[in-house]
């Protein structure tokens, strides 16, 4: 997890495109300047951070199902629950399943869990486009790299169309 | 069973907070009842559920911002049922 640069998480553990689910991992640091003040003398990660990390996590799901042609965007924010503590150092697990492919969005559910117990979870939606501009699809896609993304999990075909309806 | 219509409008209702007595077939979703793009999304995802459908809003967009249709054809909500009735009948198998 590199919070300077909003890199929250570290590794694919498992792609599932049948399934349309994803696992993750990422690693919260022992220390960073953002546990100074969140909280003094008692440090714990923002619930905001762990919100992105769960968007990014679906992020790479909606990356894989649409097979790098499309950017997921934030859009909503669901059912956000934050259930006890993160702490530095913590190892967080990430499920994130498919809820529903719309016509340019798609909603996920993503649960964050330590040592097997579930932290929080949220139900988030976002836009799903067309990559903007290639330098924002090339920097994707070395980032896959980075986190260890399974290109042969996807299909030649695309699970996620952009119109047609889903028999 | 209760028309599309009615389905629609409950959603719309449900999903935005706005009385239902105000929503008619004549309503223009953004115009009228002043609903977002973003508010829309809700309002899609539970059309697409409830009829089993995928409401293909990029490409109205796209026919819009072409200028090939008008924002009526397809968020004048007696319009929007029709489109819905079209996508739910296009996915039922013919007898």
């Amino acid at each position: 997890m590199h919070l300077e640069y909003f890199k929250l998480i570290d590794r694919i553990v498992e792609l599932d495109i049948g399934e349309r689910r994803i696992t993750v991992e990422a690693q919260v640091p022992r220390t960073n300047t953002i546990f100074e003040g969140h909280f003094p003398g008692y440090p714990i990660m923002p619930g905001v951070l762990l919100i992105e990390a769960m968007a990014q996590s679906s992020g790479w799901l909606l990356i894989a199902l649409t097979k790098f042609e499309r950017m997921p965007f934030l859009a909503a924010v669901k059912e956000a629950k934050m259930r006890s503590f993160v702490n530095p150092g913590d190892l967080l697990k990430i499920d994130v399943s498919l809820v529903h492919e719309g016509s340019g969005y798609a909603i996920t559910q993503a649960k964050v869990r330590v040592n097997n117990e579930l932290r929080c979870n949220a139900t988030i939606t976002f836009g799903v486009i067309p990559f903007p501009n290639p330098d924002l699809r090339g920097h994707m896609e070395a980032e896959a790299k980075r986190v260890g993304f399974p290109h042969e999990a996807i299909p030649t075909t695309s699970p996620i169309s952009t119109d047609e309806p889903r028999q | 069973m209760s028309s599309t219509f009615d389905q629609v409008a409950t959603i719309i209702a449900e999903t935005c907070d706005i009385p239902r007595d105000t929503i008619t077939p004549e309503s223009h979703a953004i115009d009228d009842l002043g609903i977002d793009s973003l508010d829309f999304l809700d309002i899609a995802f539970a059309i697409d559920k409830a009829f089993g459908i995928k409401l293909p809003l990029e490409k109205w967009t796209q026919e819009v911002n072409d200028g090939k249709a008008t924002t009526e054809q397809y968020f004048v909500l007696k319009n929007l049922c029709a489109r819905i009735d079209e996508l739910v009948a296009a996915k039922t198998p013919s007898a």
